[in-house]
């Protein structure tokens, strides 16, 4: 035990001595609003692995604000400008314009970290997966719930059979909107190309298909009367035969869990907070709590600013390394191709306090 | 089952401006707007973390605040009708009915639609209340900035002929309703609430927000509404009582707690002594994990630490068994509470709980054809559903 520990100490030490002999990877962050505010510069700031080199936005005073509270020497307006000054970017921009400015970047071999969704469509998921494969730049995807402690402990868990077979999940996620948004894109159906399942969707579908794998059939509803949705639900049947809703809203507090029952157990992660519990069947006693990661003798839970750098250096690591992201592209396009059929075979969520019955 | 219908309001070919859109009556009148009249909308988004609802309907959406006289101006342009929800502070409201009424006059719109409130009246005596009565200030701000408002609109209809139309909404209540519905619910089911036993007979004009929605539609469409106020409400009157039990039916509790004037005084008093300045202040350092917290700042860590040394073991002990112990076991903080916290009645809510007035909805009837199509157990039905919906119950 005690070898094994000096062993990877040892390692730890060696791949430290790599590291830090390849000099940073210069970084630039396209869209400067709330996720970049919140989750992306902080996380490039800390990380040693990248050198936050400019930061870019049409709204030129937003840049220049942040680039300001977080010392970023350069500031654009155009992303075009960053083309030979960055050897990557993060695109954290209105959803219409992941795809064709993530593979204007791609095809330049300039290595790309986009926000979730991937894209609106699966076509221009297709198309980044393409751009990236022939100019050998990494493309990975910002679904940083993947970074979760909690949500890969549970993968692990449902994989090993720990649990006896899953039978059912129902997730409910949803907040009277509050996210502090920059712009108003959001609620703009040309730029946002969706409501709620499109945002929040591309989180919790990923990590839905992510842990119960691929769908058989799917019943979708949502309120959109013309604009975008702020309501959705989904009822899911996986290929293996495990049944699930999904209930997901801007205008609803609702419980911001996952409960998944299975043989054995009932398990509920909360999808915000760092909070888990596992029931065993016919106990009226459960643990709750969060999951930790041994680092040597050390046992260390992420925080949500945690998840903006594990994801950062995952992706600078298979830039660096030549191996694949924790999401690349193929893994981010399962979720947009759900979001996708949804939208495609939607039905009108049923509101008896609503007047007008038809779109 | 169905709801109740009303006549259907053509506005097709109509440009409609929207000022507060975004909150919970507003939502409800776009949806209409847009879904049954077929109006062109146009909603002034102030917060556009607060647009999710409206921005389900084929509208434009407009950034801008009321207060701003040329995002008003701006956002009017070429509308035919414009409808003013929109409030905030004092001043924020009279400013931005001030906007309004300018940038309407300006653009001449055919007509302007000023929700106003029945709290114009002030504290109303029992009895009959029609729009005869005398508008009076109560010094509380809301209904004050709402007379102020309310004036100004009658103010620009006299001397500049601009085409005003005001309604008076009473208690409005039913889906995504704050006041209403959504904090009548969330005090039934996280407090013990008092009501005054004059609360049996006290009256409530409970009016279901499809009905004032309706006469913002009427009001907007009939000749005869220029330059009129209307009081829009029920067809009659429900008690307090009978209005809160519904809430309590919806949730499946008994929260409501009657009691005398003079159990209602006791109780007063009671409060505060024990909620007094000092004695907040006390109870909030009294909480273990407000106490830990500030003995983990840097500061007053060292502090204790200096402090140890000196002062002998057994003090300490005592210091931490009176101050943490005795304290978190005394009071009802949020994490040692065991009782629901009971809520107490301001005097202003004493007087509305026992008044007995009966809001009369003739004039509206009579110029408009107001007939309003829900009674308090069609209404709460469908909140009921919503309330479901929405996890509130």
């Amino acid at each position: 035990m005690l070898a094994l520990v000096e062993n990877s100490k040892s390692l730890k030490e060696s791949t430290m001595m790599t590291s830090s002999e390849i000099a940073p990877l210069k970084l630039g962050i396209v869209g400067c609003g709330a996720a970049a505010e919140q989750g992306h510069i902080p996380a490039a700031v800390v990380s040693d692995k990248v050198e936050l080199a400019v930061l870019v936005d049409t709204n030129i005073a937003r840049a220049n604000k942040l680039a300001d509270r977080f010392s970023v020497p350069r500031v654009a307006e155009d992303y075009k400008e960053i083309f030979g000054q960055a050897d990557a970017a993060i695109v954290a921009l209105p959803h219409a314009l992941h795809a064709p400015i993530s593979i204007d970047f791609l095809n330049r071999g300039i290595h790309v970290l986009v926000e979730k969704p991937m894209a609106p469509s699966t076509a221009e998921c297709d198309r980044m997966i393409t751009a990236a494969r022939q100019s050998g730049a990494t493309l990975a995807v910002g679904l940083v719930r993947r970074f979760r402690y909690i949500d890969q402990f549970i993968k692990a868990l449902f994989d090993s059979g720990f649990l006896g077979k899953i039978e059912s999940f129902d997730l409910r996620e949803g907040n009277i909107y509050n996210w502090p948004i920059a712009s108003d894109f959001y609620f703009r159906k040309e730029m946002a190309c969706g409501g709620v399942l499109m945002d929040t969707g591309a989180h919790a579908l990923d990590t839905l298909l992510w842990w119960f794998g691929d769908y058989e059939s799917f019943d979708y509803f949502d309120d959109n009367m013309g604009g975008i949705e702020a309501d959705c639900q989904i009822h899911l049947k996986m290929k293996n035969s495990v049944r699930g809703f999904v209930d997901l809203s801007r205008i609803r507090n609702l419980r911001n869990t996952i409960i998944i029952k299975s043989e054995k157990a009932t398990v509920e992660v909360h999808v915000h907070r760092f909070q888990i519990s596992i029931q065993p069947k016919g106990l009226h006693k459960k643990i709750v709590g969060d999951v930790v990661e041994s680092y040597g003798a050390e046992w260390k839970a992420r925080s949500v600013k945690d998840l903006f750098t594990a994801q950062l250096e995952d992706w600078v690591e298979a830039i660096q390394n030549g191996g694949q992201p924790l999401v690349p592209g193929e893994e981010a396009r399962k979720s947009v191709e759900l979001i996708e059929a949804c939208y495609q075979n939607r039905k009108l969520l049923e509101l008896p306090w609503q007047r007008c019955k038809t779109v | 089952m169905n709801q109740p219908r009303y006549a259907t309001i053509n506005l097709k070919g109509k440009r409609v401006l929207v000022t507060g859109g975004t909150g919970s009556i507003g939502g409800h009148l776009v949806e209409r707007l847009v879904m049954e009249c077929q109006a062109e909308v146009r909603v002034l988004i102030r917060n556009f973390a607060r647009a999710s609802r409206v921005a389900r309907f084929p509208i434009q959406m407009v950034p801008g605040d009321i207060v701003d006289p040329s995002a008003v101006h701006q956002a009017m342009e070429g509308c035919d009708i414009v409808f003013h929800l929109a409030y905030g502070s004092s001043k924020e409201t009279t400013q931005g009915t001030k906007n309004v009424l300018k940038a309407a006059l300006e653009h001449k719109l055919e007509r302007v639609v000023h929700v106003s409130t029945i709290s114009v009246y002030g504290q109303t005596a029992d009895g009959d209340l029609d729009e005869s009565a005398l508008r009076k200030y109560s010094g509380e701000s809301y209904a004050d900035s709402k007379l102020k408002a309310e004036k100004l609109a009658f103010h620009y209809f006299r001397k500049y002929g601009v085409p005003v139309s005001i309604i008076q909404p009473t208690i409005v209540y039913g889906p995504f309703i704050g006041s209403w519905t959504v904090r009548i619910i969330n005090q039934l089911k996280n407090e013990r609430v008092i009501l005054p036993e004059e609360a049996k007979e006290g009256l409530c004009n409970a009016v279901y927000v499809d009905d004032v929605v309706e006469a913002m539609l009427l009001v907007a469409t009939r000749d005869k509404a220029v330059g009129e106020a209307f009081l829009i409400s029920a067809e009659e009157p429900v008690t307090w009582w009978e209005f809160y039990a519904a809430y309590e039916q919806i949730l499946g509790t008994k929260s409501v707690i009657f009691a005398s004037q003079s159990d209602l005084a006791d109780l007063n008093r009671q409060y505060k002594r024990e909620h007094g300045t000092i004695h907040q202040v006390l109870t909030t350092f009294r909480r273990i994990d407000v106490l830990l917290w500030i003995t983990q700042l840097p500061a007053v860590a060292r502090f204790i630490r200096l402090t140890e040394g000196i002062i002998p073991r057994s003090w300490w002990q005592h210091l931490k068994n009176t101050i943490i112990l005795h304290g978190s076991t005394r009071q009802s903080g949020p994490l040692v509470s065991e009782e629901k916290p009971l809520r107490l009645l301001t005097d202003a809510q004493n007087r509305e709980f026992k008044a007995r007035t009966r809001v009369r909805i003739d004039k509206a009837k009579r110029l408009l054809g107001y007939q309003p199509r829900f009674d308090l157990e069609e209404g709460m039905r469908l909140t009921e559903i919503w309330a479901k919906y929405a996890n509130l119950v």
